[in-house]
């Protein structure tokens, strides 16, 4: 393994506190719950929005903490969700009089710590409510996950919100919109080599060097099924083609499309395969209004992409085009 | 409110965090046949917690004392046993809120918010091979037994038989949720290692009664 680490168990810490020494204006960190937080936060005249979940998908969620995307994120370590203590005194930090929002990938672990923490903070009257993410098509159950998992299209449901919040939308309002969101986002992923995990030293799952994984999960989950390497089109096919008869998309339709990296995969050949997938829509008569290419959710240093297609109507696209300021500015 | 009463619940609590530090050994054991071997590490690390901060825990009332429970254990213990043993405790907590006396009707009541707590965390429900599937017939039969008319000390050893028979119980069983759930019908002729650790606790708080 060669990675920039010292100690593979101050990974995360030495992560935040790089990213706090980049953002001295925007962001505030703080160590003891791993949590970064916008400076200027908690907004008392707007609901704050929270996501939690492990560390290793970066800029997810840590690096789009900022004025009109999110109050604050709280990681766990690296693919492990965060502790209950880091949640729960994260929400009380954040607490605000128009209430919080807390933003769950469905996962087993997150989702049990994330709803401990809305029951206790409630129980100290503060108004927190809870909404899943659970945008990935390529399986029902998996390793950590009843049901599907949250994958890379979180980011449109973590845009919107804070768009809407931002805006001044209470609660309910705000949820109303992520649920909405959610429920237009589909994804699915394909993986080109496992990723390494610091702490692991090692490849986290066998691949061989001619296979890819279709459908593969953030954590490096099994997919749909293992296949034999192929050109760029066929994998295109392979992977959009699920997504788009999943909610389903079709003639006429306007979407946004993302093409996400998941962490070793060059720009360039995310790009390549953002024209394969746009051109395949549009031959199915789905329109593109908005397109996003780039490293949004990562898996470490997986090489491989996933394809995000989020039907839009004015609401949607109008909070995705509202402004914000974050580490990276990839939108 | 009276004095007694959170006296009781401080013993009990007190006792199941000692057990769960003495025995970390032996439930980490039954663990490892099916499990992945960590709920004796998981359940002590969080008790032993409970057991340092002890002294400094708050004592208004019954509620305030079981929430903090919840808090330490929560944040203490890894993995999901965290969320789930916390979940407990805040929902007894919960009942406790609303009740004068913690009479034999508010136990049950605080058992029942506690095992409903760890269904709807925990996504489990009984025959799913848990710690459920001991503690939701021995809280049935402690209501049996109240609404019969036996005394406090027979509600009690009733209430332990019944944890015991059904923990044991749980080896006919295949284990649908948590990391047991993994092996499947391999976990089938082994009971369930939560619900063995709950069955020994329970034994230990009844027997050492004051």
């Amino acid at each position: 393994m060669k990675k920039f680490v010292n100690d593979p168990q101050q990974f995360v810490p030495e992560m935040l506190e790089g990213l706090a020494l980049a953002n001295p204006d925007t962001l505030k960190y703080v160590p003891e719950y791993n949590l970064i937080m916008r400076a200027d936060g908690p907004d008392q005249g707007k609901v704050s929005i929270v996501q939690g979940s492990g560390s290793g998908h970066e800029p997810a969620h840590v690096m789009i903490v900022g004025k009109g995307m999110l109050d604050a994120a709280c990681p766990g370590d690296v693919f492990a969700a965060p502790p209950f203590d880091y949640v729960y005194e994260t929400t009380k930090l954040l607490a605000s009089p128009k209430g919080v929002l807390l933003l769950v990938n469905n996962y087993t672990g997150d989702k049990m710590v994330f709803e401990m923490a809305q029951e206790m903070s409630s129980a100290d009257g503060i108004e927190v409510k809870t909404l899943f993410i659970n945008d990935d098509v390529s399986v029902e159950d998996s390793t950590y996950t009843i049901g599907r998992r949250g994958v890379a299209g979180n980011f449109f449901v973590i845009k919107a919100v804070a768009a809407a919040a931002e805006r001044g939308a209470d609660l309910d309002e705000v949820i109303r919109i992520g649920e909405k969101v959610n429920s237009v986002t589909r994804t699915m992923g394909v993986a080109l080599t496992a990723c390494t995990p610091p702490a692991k030293g090692s490849p986290l799952f066998d691949l061989g060097e001619d296979e890819i994984e279709m459908g593969v999960g953030i954590h490096g989950e099994p997919g749909r099924r293992r296949a034999k390497m192929m050109p760029a089109n066929e994998i295109v096919e392979e992977i959009l083609g699920p997504v788009v008869k999943d909610l389903p998309f079709g003639d006429g339709d306007r979407v946004a499309l993302m093409v996400n990296g998941l962490g070793g995969t060059p720009i360039s050949e995310l790009y390549l395969l953002y024209g394969q997938a746009h051109k395949r829509l549009a031959e199915q008569g789905i329109s593109v209004g908005r397109s996003y290419v780039g490293e949004y959710c990562t898996s470490l240093d997986m090489a491989g992409a996933s394809i995000t297609l989020v039907k839009l109507d004015e609401e949607i696209e109008s909070l995705l085009m509202d402004p914000a300021e974050i580490p990276i500015r990839v939108f | 409110m009276t004095a007694t009463q959170l006296a009781d619940v401080e013993y009990v609590v007190h006792t199941l965090a000692a057990t769960a530090v003495d025995k970390e050994k032996e439930f980490g054991d039954l663990d490892a046949v099916v499990g992945d071997g960590d709920l004796g590490y998981s359940l002590a690390r969080g008790f032993e917690k409970v057991l340092t901060d002890w002294e400094s825990l708050k004592r208004d009332d019954v509620a305030t004392f079981l929430q903090q429970i919840a808090l330490v254990i929560s944040s203490r213990i890894g993995g999901t046993s965290g969320p789930l043993w916390g979940t407990a405790f805040l929902r007894a907590s919960a009942v406790a809120k609303t009740v004068d006396t913690i009479d034999g009707t508010a136990v049950v009541a605080m058992l029942r918010a506690a095992t409903d707590g760890i269904k709807a965390r925990g996504n489990a429900d009984l025959g799913d091979k848990t710690l459920l599937d001991a503690l939701i017939p021995a809280t049935d039969e402690l209501e049996r037994q109240l609404t019969a008319g036996a005394s406090p000390e027979e509600c009690r050893k009733a209430f332990a038989a019944k944890t015991r028979e059904c923990a044991d119980g749980t080896s006919v069983l295949e284990a649908k949720r948590g990391r047991a759930s993994y092996s499947g019908e391999r976990s089938i002729g082994s009971p369930d290692a939560g619900a063995v650790a709950v069955a020994i606790i329970i034994e230990r708080i009844v027997a050492d009664w004051p």
